[in-house]
């Protein structure tokens, strides 16, 4: 088994909440975004943050840490050229190179176990500084 | 499973130029010396001469390395180890390296290099520590099962992982997807990750690393009538206060091996104080009236460095300009060589369409060469003009000297001290009961 995975699944708990605050958002939309995070202590990835369905890309933007990281998950909503109304679920893991080593290594290894459980995420972000995030890249890839 | 939570572990990533060691959890490896070794051949010597060490207790593990290498015999010859024992000038003594083309090629003086260390430079009792060796990016199963080996039987460790440099550098960023530009002392690799895992078939080496290009200055220089003064071939008299006179010594029983290594840590130095990648492709013409930087040798005389500054670095852009420096013709293969950025380039479209995207924007630069001022920059601007129109080119590198140069030991040992890791060692246990091929499942 690859060592990312043997250590995300078997080395790190995904708690309950995480999958069904994704549910919720997939299926009842009360949720713009997630935040999740990791007690290291616990070795557990838990829900740090909840965007309500009012809220924008940029409060999630603004709930990431500067110097820490983060896994998110963010429900685009845009219209295409044909004004078709789409839903696209993204997934970010942020690594904001003024976080800890330890950190970013942390949140690298474990990222696999709770892809797992969010099942319907339709693509998937990686970024260190805003610009990697910024909403035009996430236009870019929904098309 | 081994509980390895309560000792630290070590980490050791043994480069082709230089041996990090430390403590896992750490944030720079206690113990930084030369992967090269000083060997005498005790010739007519009867006595069985062992390599030179200060416990006694060492011996009797010997033995265990000695029935695995007994295929070959060897030579008895004695073996310093550490920039101490090879900063002492002796009599017929060889510089020779165990990896040859990221290949180990000599375990004997890998074993040496592990115990010193182990016992020299960490003190410590390797019985008690679970062991973490970062490994080159496509090593081969027999030299990963050899060096397990080596570890359960000589060193009795209690458990073991071997991890690939680009996977450690790649989570040491944060990131389980990249491209690894991973430029060292003996060579550059460039290796895709994706998940956690090394694509085989994205690995592209050249031997173009700090070394070579010490040499292409060393040789440049020379050409120039400046020769490198060993700090042993020399004298310093001070003649009237303040002022210095340096008076050469001959050493005819010096090796030409010794020489050189000694004449090349001068040329990196150089190379470290005044180099950087120049911002477009190197010409003579361009850099004919560059002001020159001074540079004091280490037996007081003082000289100047013009093009070579820019010159050197750009021959990880542009190889075929080490044929335009004298003593470097010889080097046809390498200067018929890619550059880095098509190395960045091909590399990358070795791999699946879907990933490329991600990988074009997730380059990371490591190895104590890729600490080259002006590197990152020159490297990005390269790509930018030679990748795919709608790939959004990211070429990231710790800000941090250290943390860039040490990248994968520094991964490492944070992966070492992670509770999530504990269960991933390969345990005595385990080795003992399935055998040393096993270290192919648990360290894939």
């Amino acid at each position: 088994m690859a060592m990312a995975f043997k250590m995300a699944t078997m080395g790190m708990a995904v708690m309950e909440e995480c999958k069904s605050s994704f549910m919720e958002m997939k299926t009842r939309r009360i949720h713009r975004y997630i935040v999740f995070k990791i007690d290291e202590g616990s070795r557990a990835v838990t829900v740090d943050k909840l965007g309500g369905p009012g809220e924008g890309y940029e409060d999630l933007a603004a709930s990431l840490p500067a110097d820490d990281c983060r896994y998110a998950v963010f429900d685009f909503d845009f219209v295409t050229v044909d004004n078709c109304q789409k839903s696209k679920i993204f997934f970010i893991a942020w690594s904001p190179s003024a976080s800890r080593i330890r950190s970013k290594m942390l949140y690298a290894t474990s990222k696999q176990g709770l892809r797992m459980v969010l099942d319907g995420v339709h693509y998937e972000v990686q970024a260190t500084d805003p610009t990697e995030m910024g909403f035009d890249l996430i236009l870019d890839r929904a098309k | 499973m081994y509980g390895g939570d309560e000792v630290s572990a070590i980490v050791i990533d043994l480069g082709s130029h230089t041996c990090k060691a430390g403590y896992a959890g750490e944030d720079a490896p206690k113990a930084v010396f030369p992967s090269v070794v000083g060997s005498i051949d005790q010739v007519g010597a009867v006595e069985d001469i062992k390599p030179e060490r200060d416990s006694e207790s060492m011996s009797d593990s010997k033995n265990g390395i000695r029935s695995l290498d007994s295929e070959k015999t060897k030579t008895k010859r004695k073996l310093y180890v550490g920039s101490q024992a090879l900063g002492y000038r002796r009599d017929h003594m060889e510089v020779i390296s165990p990896i040859r083309d990221g290949i180990v090629v000599d375990w004997d003086i890998v074993d040496n290099i592990w115990d010193h260390a182990f016992r020299e430079r960490l003190l410590i009792d390797p019985k008690e520590h679970p062991m973490l060796l970062a490994e080159p990016s496509s090593n081969i199963p027999q030299q990963r099962e050899r060096a397990a080996e080596l570890m359960f039987e000589n060193y009795k460790v209690p458990a073991l992982f071997l991890a690939k440099n680009a996977v450690l550098t790649s989570f040491a960023s944060g990131r389980a997807t990249s491209l690894v530009v991973d430029s060292g002392g003996g060579s550059t690799t460039v290796a895709a990750v994706h998940d956690g895992f090394v694509l085989q078939k994205a690995v592209s080496a050249s031997p173009i690393g700090g070394e070579f290009l010490s040499e292409c200055m060393m040789r440049s220089l020379e050409s120039k009538g400046i020769v490198l003064k060993p700090r042993y071939s020399f004298k310093r008299k001070e003649i009237r206060p303040g002022e210095f006179l340096s008076i050469d010594l001959d050493f005819p029983n010096t090796t030409e091996s010794y020489r050189l290594y000694c004449q090349k840590l001068i040329a990196s130095d150089i190379k470290e104080c005044v180099c950087r990648a120049p911002d477009t492709a190197y010409d003579d013409s361009g850099y004919a009236n560059i002001p020159m930087t001074p540079y004091e040798l280490p037996d007081g005389q003082t000289i100047e460095i013009g093009a070579d500054r820019f010159k050197v670095p750009d021959i990880l852009f542009n190889p075929s300009l080490v044929q335009t420096i004298p003593g470097m013709e010889s080097f046809v293969d390498i200067a018929a060589g890619r550059g880095l950025p098509q190395m960045v380039i091909e590399s990358i479209n070795k791999c699946d369409v879907d990933i490329r995207r991600e990988l074009f924007s997730s380059i990371l630069l490591a190895g104590g060469t890729a600490s080259m001022q002006q590197l990152k920059e020159r490297l990005e601007k390269d790509l930018m003009e030679e990748a795919p129109q709608a790939a959004r080119v990211k070429v990231l590198a710790s800000g941090n000297a250290t943390e860039r140069r040490f990248s994968v030991w520094i991964g490492g040992s944070i992966l070492a001290s992670l509770g999530s890791f504990q269960q991933m060692w390969f345990s005595k246990a385990e080795y003992e009961e399935h055998g040393v091929s096993y270290i192919q499942r648990k360290c894939p």
